[in-house]
């Protein structure tokens, strides 16, 4: 990562996108219902758990399904922090980056000796553990009940300088420097020499290891950095109103995972654009089944349906997914 | 005494229906070079059919014969319409990653599994029902007491020992089979030896289909039936083939036993809670210790 | 016999065969010569379907080939020995011979047998190895298992890309002379794919002599063997 400071343009390239989707963002959200700033404000929290999928997947080849554990990770050490010890959230946060991060380092570990099939199901297996631990340690994690947390309110020299938020919006304001800051990290890395290099593990790992890059090690420092970022998903997913097992089920994995496919496996901007879909897929169904009269057995059943059938029909159809591969492939 | 003896009886019958599953995963695997997260999926939509017959009004093993083809059925299906695309399809940039290779293939089953959930709760709701068993569900009689062991215990570990016994023979002593394998482990030189390498797929596929069918069948007696019952099932199953060796029928079928009898100990002995992370220690220390499994032999990829 | 027109083969922008025009006579060695990345292992998976060409045709014993799947071209009599020893490693060595007699277990079930008995007597080591898995085979070794599978198929022409791959000059010519001798004996067509030129045209009758994926001398083996100028320019000794 030396390199990223070596180059200044790839961090002005960087700093211009990350600036771009702060604006984006506020004016898009400006003009939305309360509904739709919270919906905005889970698309951002999935895409900072996206963007581990992408970067550990998209760009160094290793299949995990167990991110939304280490989004548990993030979660449970940011609700912790703040319930025990009243630590602020904007702390407490930031804090759960290096528990995901020490989780991500034993994980790495027991996964670099892993790849494809292997590697999935291992991590299936812990998406699906980790959580129970909450049931085991009761009296920390406090088992299914879980620990309440949210957003709080804004201080009051934010409500003074720009007017009384709604819940809703304020929830998207805190998400929102928190998910820029990931854009920038992420972006950063995948320009810089780090990435490319990660990306000629992911093509040839033998090839990889003849060049001299020791791959073992640096498919261990992929996952550190990949459990961060699902570590500060998990911690702002859990503000919502509760960190507790139920709220990072292995489906989370598989949604992340969905999303990053769907969007396009190696590019932040192919991140983004799955989130979005997986976000207001739901809603979107609802609006156009809303003409037709359906059952709810029929309803309900109807967004998962579409998207592993849109999940599907990407991998036969075009792999590199709505943003294409070409997006990340014009720098290299 | 008596709880050791409910944990040993209830694991190894819970173990062989862990193994016909983790069986179908090898099969898949051994055949197909695939790892199929979809197949309890599968197993659920035809074990529905099943119970949608019996409860027609249709004798059990009407519904049992009419699953497992369905089982095949869709197995073969799912290959012809997702996987035999896939494996045909030119060498793009983004596929011509052999990391990115193995995982495409994983990601299309997770959207095959979805898509069965999805399906099977608009066609037959969410709510749990219950499936029939073949054989009487309550325990042997011995000298008096009532023992942890029924006749669909026998009934389940007879019909996974006969069907570990077929596929072996069948993978080592069959043309077929031999076919399978040389499909699975090298594509290129199976075509050039003139074997249909579509054909043996889609039948490694209908063979594993039919196979987790029987798997689902004999679980949801104990287990319920609903659209993500399976699972866990599936997950269990994985880590069973993962432990035995991902290339070894017969691995796969220890695997099974020996999950079975984990979960059941730590069941009996320790708390339900902690049955996941049992799972998981154990697949961590074979991975450690033998990463290609209990019976998976020596790694010969090529370096 | 085997013809080919035109055939013209891409992988994206790179074209690695540039209408190449030969043929392989009936019952007779054909060698296909040249440097590094000429275009000779894509001559040989393009006849044996692994690829399909862009544009012109192969006609084999008065029919088109082009567009057919390597296991049909197997079954019309075309058996191929690709590049680098290829046997399944993880399988024993009688089940890598059986592998190429599978399409025919039906229909030839006697043959079958016989095969694979001929293939023991023609290299009596794998015999000795029948129940070993090939992975744990030396290079030679490896080679013989590879070009006994293709000849289990009963091929009428054979291809073979490279069998002195990595081998010990000992071991080609044990493998050269056995090629010949299955071509002299059983009218068998071979179309013989060398880098090392010299021993090529040695035991062939005709060569062609490929560069950049075009057809650079097609003549009888002796007068290219004998042209020290197009060795010299071409194949560089």
């Amino acid at each position: 990562m030396s390199s990223t400071a070596k180059n200044p343009s790839i961090i002005r390239r960087s700093f211009r996108r990350t600036i771009f989707f702060i604006i984006a963002i506020l004016a898009i959200g400006s003009t939305f219902e309360p509904y739709n700033q919270a919906q905005l404000a889970v698309v951002l929290i999935y895409f900072i758990g996206v963007l581990s999928v992408t970067i550990l997947t998209g760009i160094s080849g290793q299949i995990s399904l167990g991110q939304g554990a280490l989004m548990a990770v993030g979660g449970y050490t940011t609700a912790l922090l703040m319930t025990n010890y009243s630590i602020s959230l904007w702390i407490a946060v930031p804090a759960s980056i290096v528990g995901a991060g020490i989780a991500g380092a034993l994980l790495g570990i027991a996964a670099a000796r892993l790849s494809g099939p292997y590697l999935a199901g291992t991590t299936l297996v812990i998406a699906l553990a980790i959580p129970t631990i909450a049931n085991r340690f009761m009296s920390v994690f406090k088992g299914d009940e879980g620990l309440p947390v949210d957003v709080g309110y804004p201080p009051s020299w934010f409500s003074n300088f720009f007017g009384e938020p709604t819940y809703e919006e304020w929830q998207l304001y805190v998400v929102l420097p928190f998910a820029a800051i990931a854009l920038f990290f992420a972006s950063n890395l995948l320009l810089s020499r780090t990435g490319r290099m990660w990306k000629s593990i992911r093509d040839h790992e033998t090839a990889a290891a003849l060049t001299g890059v020791n791959y073992s090690r640096q498919k261990v420092y992929v996952f550190i950095i990949a459990s961060i970022f699902a570590g500060l998903a998990g911690a702002l997913y859990g503000l919502r109103g509760l960190v507790g097992p139920s709220v990072y089920p292995v489906a989370l994995s598989l949604t992340l995972l969905t999303a990053a496919v769907l969007g396009g496996i190696r590019s932040i901007f192919g991140a983004f654009i799955g989130t979005v879909i997986v976000v207001f897929l739901p809603d979107w169904i609802d609006l156009v089944l809303d003409n037709f009269e359906l059952s709810e057995q029929v309803s309900n059943f109807m967004p998962a349906l579409i998207s592993s059938l849109l999940l599907i029909l990407t991998v036969v159809i075009n792999p590199a997914g709505v943003a294409g591969g070409s997006h990340l492939h014009k720098h290299k | 005494m008596d709880t050791f003896l409910a944990a040993l009886f209830s694991g190894t019958s819970r173990g062989a229906i862990y193994a016909l599953v983790a069986l179908g995963l090898v099969i898949v695997w051994r055949g197909a070079g695939v790892v199929n997260f979809a197949q309890m999926g599968q197993a659920m939509f035809s074990t529905y059919i099943a119970s949608t017959l019996i409860q027609n009004g249709n004798p059990y093993w009407v519904g049992f014969f009419v699953a497992l083809f369905a089982g095949a059925a869709l197995g073969a299906l799912l290959d012809i319409l997702v996987m035999r695309p896939l494996s045909n399809k030119k060498k793009t940039e983004l596929l011509s990653s052999e990391s990115m290779r193995a995982a495409i293939p994983v990601i299309a089953s997770l959207g095959i599994l979805g898509v069965l959930q999805a399906l099977a709760g608009i066609i037959w709701a969410a709510e749990e029902r219950g499936f029939p068993a073949p054989a009487a569900q309550e325990g042997f009689t011995v000298a008096g007491s009532v023992m942890p062991f029924t006749s669909f215990d026998v009934f389940v570990i007879s019909i996974v020992l006969a069907t570990l016994t077929m596929t072996t023979i069948f993978f080592k002593k069959t043309g077929v089979g031999l076919a399978m394998r040389a499909t699975a482990l090298n594509q290129e030189v199976a075509r050039l030896s003139g074997i249909r390498t579509n054909f043996t797929r889609t039948l490694s596929w209908a063979i594993s289909g039919a196979a987790s069918s029987l798997a689902g069948l004999l679980i949801t007696p104990t287990s319920n039936l609903s659209p993500n019952t399976l699972d866990l099932v599936l997950i269990i199953g994985f880590t069973a083939a993962v432990v035995g060796g991902l290339d070894s029928p017969a691995g796969a079928v220890l695997g099974g036993f020996i999950l079975g009898l984990v979960i059941s100990f730590v069941t009996f002995y320790l708390s339900p809670e902690d049955v996941f992370l049992s799972i998981l220690a154990v697949l961590l220390i074979v991975l450690i210790v033998k990463p290609r499994g209990i019976l998976g032999g020596k790694d010969s990829r090529r370096v | 016999m085997l013809t080919i027109e035109n055939l013209t083969t891409s992988f994206g922008s790179v074209i690695a065969l540039d209408g190449i025009s030969m043929s392989a006579q009936e019952s007779k060695i054909t060698t296909v010569i040249g440097a590094n990345g000429a275009g000779k292992s894509t001559l040989l998976r393009t006849i044996s379907g692994l690829e399909s060409p862009t544009s012109g045709s192969i006609t084999w014993e008065g029919q088109s080939i082009v567009g057919r799947k390597p296991e049909d071209i197997v079954r019309a009599g075309i058996a191929h020995v690709p590049e680098g020893h290829a046997v399944i490693s993880e399988l024993s060595v009688e089940e890598n011979i059986n592998m190429g007699s599978l399409f025919r277990r039906r229909t030839h079930k006697s043959d079958v047998a016989a095969s694979l008995e001929e293939m023991y007597q023609l290299f009596p080591r794998l015999q000795e190895r029948r129940k070993q898995l090939a992975g744990t085979l030396s290079g030679g070794e490896r080679q013989m298992l590879a070009i006994s599978r293709a000849l289990v198929s009963r091929p009428r022409l054979l291809l073979l890309d490279e069998p002195s791959l990595g081998l010990a000059p000992l071991v080609v010519e044990q493998i050269i002379d056995c090629v010949n001798t299955l071509c002299r004996s059983t009218g068998l067509t071979v179309l013989l794919v060398e880098q090392n030129a010299n021993t090529a045209l040695g035991v062939a009758d005709h060569g062609v002599l490929l560069a950049l994926g075009k057809v650079v001398a097609d003549r009888p083996a002796a007068e290219l063997k004998a042209d020290s100028t197009l060795r010299a320019a071409y194949l560089g000794y």
